[in-house]
């Protein structure tokens, strides 16, 4: 009897311990559970679009007139004032 | 007296992410290049200011920030209008913004307060720690910390509700969404 369904009832059981006990306080049910996972699923891809934005900037490097402006303003003997 | 070259290869090696930052702040590549400019200029003007061995992006990042802020509450009399004019600018002058894949994390982005917004930028993009963060806003630290928990907060939202409701999905913003639900 105690042996006819192992198979159904574990690893649903596995996989929800591992999402829920680390993400929260009890267990309110599926919705909560998704709202959280969909909340870190989200920050993680706003970090990507954020770092994607800048590098795209950053990897355009240091424009020609304002290399030329350092490179001019550093050989000044006054300073820059 | 010549400037060091070491110290110049320094602040030319920041300019990349510095320009990346301002661009961030104005939402326009011509403003944010002359405000890069002037950064530079004040910068190397009062380079003895600067002590060598100590940070360098985070001094010129404080300095690009002050005269940021400083020059936003002349020319916008009331510092409540700035985040709407942000806003605005994005919307006249899309094609000044940048590449068109971002323009709509662009235009949520815009929509955070801007003390929010440098915040984020600053951790999430730029790669400072909060420390550094805290002194190129000139704020303590648990401040910066929770600008850019309210700003993370604010974008998720902000894109998707985006996405759903006026704007329809763009490529970025599915993909926001399809990894939320999928896995």
């Amino acid at each position: 009897m105690t042996t006819s369904k192992p198979v159904n009832l574990q690893p649903p059981a596995a996989n929800a311990d591992k999402a829920e006990t680390r993400d929260e306080m009890g267990k309110s049910g599926t919705h909560r559970r998704s709202e959280v996972r969909l909340g870190r699923e989200v920050q993680a891809r706003i970090g990507q679009q954020l770092r994607a934005m800048y590098d795209d900037v950053v990897s355009q490097g240091v424009p020609p007139h304002i290399d030329e402006l350092v490179r001019r303003l550093s050989e000044q003997d006054d300073g820059a004032a | 007296m010549k400037l060091d070259p070491a110290i110049r290869d320094q602040v030319l090696a920041t300019v990349p992410s510095l320009r990346a930052f301002a661009i961030s702040l104005c939402g326009n590549i011509d403003r944010a290049d002359d405000l890069v400019q002037e950064t530079l200029l004040r910068a190397l003007a009062h380079i003895d200011s600067f002590q060598p061995g100590t940070n360098m992006p985070a001094w010129l990042f404080t300095i690009l920030r002050n005269l940021f802020r400083s020059e936003y509450r002349k020319r916008r009399r009331e510092v409540e209008d700035a985040d709407g004019r942000y806003a605005e600018t994005l919307k006249s002058h899309p094609e000044q913004t940048g590449r068109v894949e971002f323009s709509e994390f662009r235009a949520a982005l815009g929509k955070l307060p801007s003390d929010q917004r440098e915040a984020l930028i600053l951790v999430g993009a730029s790669g400072f720690s909060y420390e550094d963060a805290a002194t190129i806003c000139g704020c303590a630290v648990g401040t910066i910390k929770s600008r850019v928990n309210r700003a993370r907060t604010r974008l998720a939202d902000l894109l998707a509700i985006d996405s759903v409701d006026d704007f329809g999905p763009d490529r970025a913003t599915r993909a926001v969404l399809a990894g939320g639900g999928r896995t």
